[in-house]
């Protein structure tokens, strides 16, 4: 009997998101190595729609788990609607992105169907006609590779694995289970956007982005005054920065914010973990200062400074201040 | 009253160099067991356990951790910032352990102990994975929320309300069912240092330790197999020098590309 890869589908307002699309990239792939048949799984009260609209753009079987009146994403009810879906589909392998989402609903998914779990996935290669997993350890200091037997979840880190879309023959089809009444000790009370408004991060040539290792808050006005020296510049910053309120969210770079390109981006004390390169991977020209040679960030760089950033930064300014 | 177990594990210091020892798949402890620190988002999930016990009357935090004997000093750290108790989960073993064995080995001592709320951070400095919090829920059976920026309960309706923040720069206001399990990824204070009088009183504080039992070890054969430093995706250059020879190279080479003016 062939073996099963099946790929939990996020999705919102009936859009799937581009981060799944990328995990059954990566399924497809695993489903090559390991000989196995591929299917999706929508959970929700528009699974049906959204089941069709991804069965005929990837031709594969889609099992729409409908659950009447399930708007929006819940942890507790899509684990269990997807434990009375596996328990006829059995699959062996379970790929789901790596979201805030994805996150929340696969690992404790894996416990209940008595499976293994491995998070932030980023490559795959093949040994002895096995799957090896690769990710990134001790914040992007080390890559580690990993095997493990199945039934496995596998939680795919956004951005690491591309999706295209192919023409293909397949028709795919669609196999729906209705449920009802789904556990409700959790709840949603509102959902709002935070810092409305763009920070016009998108739009600068220039970026200079602020790490953990700036040390202080007091820190930021140096970089401003650095950013300051070009023009269509922003000051930026890493995710626990602007979770210490230092910097307001829309202008957090990274895979839980802004996605960047500039011509130039410059990190200043930030150590290079996989969530942070996922976001300014695009950028043209990147400058990094550090204290640690070993720092990860220097590996997405071309010029690296092993100094103090504040040292350096303040002997920067003076420097391109002298126009002699 | 209201019972919270906060989850906490030692980490190196952020900047300790990291080499891989001579097995391949494992770091040498490039840091003594003196230098262990709290991981960043466990300091942050103990520092919002601690403002729920400043705030509410009646509460206790727990805190409680599984390795190697390093643990130690995690433990008296969060006594040291107020935690009530320290428990201890002793394992044996260095390097690599997977997740869902340290989330069996949690459950297991938690079990009987009947928190209202358990606690952890979002992800540990070493694995970067952000799972086992999730497990330990899954096998206790308790309500979890994850990435949670806030905390607060009400003790009379047994309701615990979080807020998190998920892709696409939005935040969500959710309330769960105690008991309950919360990943930490923020706070709205900074983690308290501890303070004199109570780092006095943790020294003589007994922290229980039960011995991990080997053979209860929840085991679905995950295998670390290698480890290799990062392959650079672009070549860096160095810059050499003093600080002010290294700021003018810059200066020049932004110039020759004409980024800066």
């Amino acid at each position: 009997m062939d073996n099963k890869v099946a790929v939990i589908v996020e999705h919102e307002n009936s859009r799937v998101s581009p981060a799944t699309l990328e995990a059954a990239a990566f399924a497809q792939e695993l489903a090559l190595i390991t000989g196995s048949i591929i299917s999706c799984v929508i959970v929700g009260g528009d699974a049906l729609e959204i089941s069709h609209q991804l069965a005929h753009e990837l031709g594969i079987t889609c099992e729409a788990v409908v659950v009447p009146g399930l708007s929006h994403y819940d942890g507790e009810a899509y684990r269990w609607a997807l434990v009375t879906c596996f328990g006829e589909l059995c699959p062996d392998w379970v790929c789901v992105a790596g979201t805030t989402q994805g996150l929340d609903l696969a690992t404790g998914l894996a416990v209940r169907i008595n499976a293994g779990c491995l998070a932030n996935v980023e490559k795959m290669g093949e040994k002895d006609h096995r799957p090896v997993f690769s990710r990134s350890l001790f914040n992007g200091k080390v890559y580690g590779d990993f095997i493990i037997e199945p039934p496995a979840v596998l939680i795919t880190q956004p951005g690491s694995f591309r999706y295209s879309q192919k023409s293909h023959d397949q028709k795919g089809h669609v196999q729906t289970i209705h449920l009802l009444d789904p556990p409700g000790n959790t709840r949603l009370i509102s959902e709002s956007r935070i810092n409305d408004g763009d920070s016009g991060l998108s739009q600068a040539s220039v970026i200079i982005s602020a790490g953990r290792g700036i040390k202080s808050r007091e820190n930021l006005a140096l970089l401003k005054q650095a950013a300051g020296m070009f023009s269509r510049s922003s000051v930026a910053g890493s995710r626990p920065l602007c979770d210490d309120g230092w910097l307001p969210y829309n202008l957090q770079v990274g895979q839980t914010g802004a996605e960047v390109s500039p011509e130039l981006y410059v990190a200043c004390g930030i150590s290079g973990a996989q969530q942070h390169l996922a976001g300014m991977r695009g950028s043209k020209f990147v400058v990094s200062i550090n204290t640690d040679p070993n720092a990860p960030i220097f590996n997405e760089s071309d010029i690296g400074i092993v100094d103090d950033f504040e040292t350096f930064l303040n002997d920067f300014i003076e420097a391109a201040q002298d126009r002699s | 009253m209201i019972k919270i177990l906060v989850c906490v594990k030692s980490s190196a210091p952020a900047d300790a160099p990291l080499v891989i020892n001579d097995s391949g798949a494992w770091i040498e402890r490039g840091f003594s067991h003196t230098e262990a620190v709290p991981g960043r988002y466990d300091e942050l999930a103990l520092e919002q356990a601690l403002r729920l016990k400043d705030q509410i009357s009646g509460v206790m935090v727990d805190a409680i951790s599984c390795g190697p004997t390093r643990e130690i000093r995690v433990l008296r750290r969060a006594l040291g910032m107020g935690c009530d108790n320290a428990i201890h989960i002793l394992t044996g073993e260095e390097g690599f352990v997977p997740a869902i064995t340290t989330a069996y080995r949690l459950s297991s001592a938690i079990r009987s102990r009947s928190y209202d709320l358990i606690l952890t951070g979002l992800m540990s400095e070493d694995m970067n994975q952000g799972i086992v919090g999730q497990m330990t829920a899954e096998f206790l059976g308790m309500p979890c929320l994850t990435s949670c920026v806030s905390i607060s309960v009400d003790a009379e309706r047994r309701l615990v309300m979080v807020e998190r923040d998920i892709e696409g720069a939005r935040r969500q206001k959710l309330e769960m069912n105690m008991p309950a399990l919360a990943t930490v990824q923020a706070c709205v204070t900074p983690p308290r240092y501890p303070s004199l009088s109570k780092i006095l009183r943790a020294v003589s504080m007994e922290i229980e330790t039960i011995e991990a039992d080997p053979v209860t070890v929840h085991d679905r054969g995950e295998i670390l197999t290698r480890l290799t430093y990062p392959t650079r995706r672009r070549s860096v250059r160095f810059l050499e020098g003093p600080s002010r020879q290294k700021a003018s190279e810059l200066v020049s080479i932004l110039r020759s590309r004409a980024i800066l003016g």
